[in-house]
């Protein structure tokens, strides 16, 4: 009888050791729309990087090798020791390894890459900045992460010989570093503002046209930070070729486990819904209940980020912009209401496996954290939850992440944009 | 979104509904019997592109209908959200001939338009599918 009953565990724990380790099926071919929807991620697929029409100096490459210069240069912060590189740090993607930004002092998101952002229409987790030079600005004058403040970056770039050069050859004179405050911003600290509103008005305006060219230098660099060819770039590529009756050939550079992880990608999963295009991002903003971190409150995300952009000086419509009106259109007709509650950025995929952890906040510290929770889809604890509950398998989890690691390549960027300028 | 709901249910029942696809050019007869031809300047349609559309209103009898008021409204309605832009008419630019900006979309399927038209005294709808 013992004999027996070990027999049948025996059976039926082999079973499951089967079911578990078993190469799982995989659909015999590409349907035509799901090659099409496949093609459509491809890095064959990017177009040539869109014009930053509120960016005369986007595409000049001085403006490029300044930005390449401040973009690691701690002297932008009000310590002395905190440049744009000492969180997106290019050795991680651009990211930082933390959950939370640590700058001049603890910050409030998680740091987000920048590989390919300058495709995007929207900056920050809250789409708070409307252009990538409008975001390069923004730390330079928050407290905990640069806080220099406005007129300590112009007396920079005005006393720095090389800076002063740089820029002048770029945009024009610089205010005289003699009549600037060491510390004045409309952003800064109570000393600060008061020496701000105590400036001639033209002057304001001049300190603050030099602090914008910082800043659209800063995102001429960054446009240099583009995507590289991953595997499954390679095999988006083959499949789109109609080649005989299975999509799974010989010397296909994804395994079986990594095909049936995008099988669930563009299917079952619906991960696809937000993470696509080349960039694996629509560049919008979507509330999936993610909680936040124990003892905080939810942030509201989007709802705040759209009032937020508005409002901003260094918008597309404001007077440091080189676009004309119609060329704002992302701005002008950006949505405003409170479907948009709890809403955050939309991050792109490629490298996902190199910039752990992950969420606005960095409230979960691994993939498969992640996974779990887009397959439990919990209720928001603010506005709604998008995403439905999806009933995968541990399995179909495991495909998925295997997946995410085919999307892992080197930046597509000369290598000495990679590192700190060699003087 | 949310609060108008009924309203634009309303306006798609008691209107005609066109099936787009990806193409950039569709037309539709209105509930109040005009008809809406639309085209796109991006075509074909894709997502995540913010673009332009031009709205043709004609009455039955293909005469330009001048002066309407337009408000557009729509969303994924398996995935119970709206645009993520707020398109608007900001010009006639010529009689019956409207420009929509801000049009932009940002997730494959299936998609709803809905086209409320205020005309003087008088209103009128029409709604579109399209897929993508």
């Amino acid at each position: 009888m013992n004999k027996r009953i070990s027999a049948i565990f025996l059976l039926i724990a082999a079973a499951v050791l089967v079911w578990l380790l078993a190469p799982p099926p995989l659909p015999e071919r590409w349907t035509e729309s799901e090659t099409a929807l496949i093609s459509s991620l491809s890095l064959s697929a990017l177009p040539p990087l869109p014009p930053d029409s509120s960016n005369s100096a986007a595409d000049d490459e001085r403006a490029a090798a300044l930005g390449h210069r401040l973009f690691f240069d701690p002297r932008l912060s009000a310590n002395g020791a905190v440049s744009c590189a000492s969180c997106h740090r290019p050795e991680l993607s651009f990211t930082d390894g933390l959950p939370i930004a640590v700058g001049t002092g603890p910050g409030r998101r998680h740091t987000p890459g920048l590989i390919g952002t300058a495709y995007s229409p929207w900056f920050y987790w809250d789409g708070r900045r409307d252009s990538q030079w409008a975001q390069a600005l923004t730390p330079l004058e928050t407290h905990f992460e640069q806080g220099a403040g406005r007129t300590a970056i112009v007396r920079l770039l005005a006393s720095d010989p090389d800076y002063k050069t740089m820029y002048e050859e770029i945009f024009g004179s610089l205010p005289d570093p003699a009549r600037l405050p060491e510390s004045a911003s409309p952003l800064g600290d109570e000393p600060g503002r008061r020496n701000w509103r105590m400036l001639d008005p033209d002057l304001r305006f001049k300190i603050s046209s030099a602090f914008a060219n910082a800043g659209k230098s800063l995102a001429a660099y960054q446009r240099k930070l583009l995507p590289g060819r991953s595997r499954f770039d390679d095999y988006a590529d083959a499949a789109a070729i109609p080649q005989g009756d299975t999509h799974h050939r010989p010397g296909d550079t994804l395994s079986r486990d990594e095909i049936a992880g995008l099988d669930l990608f563009i299917g079952a999963a619906q991960c696809v819904n937000c993470h696509n295009g080349p960039l694996f991002t629509n560049h919008d903003f979507h509330n999936t209940g993610i909680l936040p971190v124990l003892g905080q409150l939810p942030s509201v995300g989007r709802f705040d980020g759209v009032r937020l952009a508005r409002d901003d000086p260094f918008n597309c419509l404001g007077e440091f912009s080189d676009a004309a009106p119609g060329q704002c259109a992302e701005l002008r007709f950006a949505r405003f209401d409170n479907e948009l509650t709890g809403a955050h950025r939309t991050p792109g995929l490629r490298n996902v496996t190199l910039t752990a952890p992950y969420m606005h906040t960095g409230q979960m510290g691994t993939l498969a954290e992640v996974l779990q929770h887009y397959d439990e889809a919990p209720t928001s604890m603010l506005g709604h939850n998008e995403a439905k509950p999806l009933g995968l398998s541990s399995r179909q989890l495991r495909q998925l992440e295997a997946f995410l690691h085919s999307l892992e390549a080197a930046p597509a960027a000369a290598a000495e944009w990679l590192r700190p300028p060699q003087h | 979104m949310n609060c108008r709901l009924p309203i634009a249910l309303t306006l798609l029942l008691a209107s005609v509904l066109a099936w787009a696809g990806e193409q950039a050019e569709f037309s539709v007869v209105t509930e109040a019997g005009n008809r809406l031809h639309i085209s796109s300047d991006l075509s074909p349609l894709t997502i995540n592109r913010i673009h332009s559309w031009q709205l043709r209103l004609t009455d039955a009898d293909g005469a330009p209908v001048t002066g309407a008021q337009f408000e557009v409204l729509g969303g994924m309605p398996e995935h119970d959200h709206g645009l993520p832009t707020r398109p608007e008419v900001t010009a006639e630019l010529e009689p019956g001939v409207y420009l929509l900006q801000g049009v932009r979309f940002h997730m494959p399927g299936r998609w709803l338009l809905e086209f409320g038209m205020s005309l003087g005294e008088d209103i009128d709808g029409a709604a579109i599918e399209i897929e993508l």
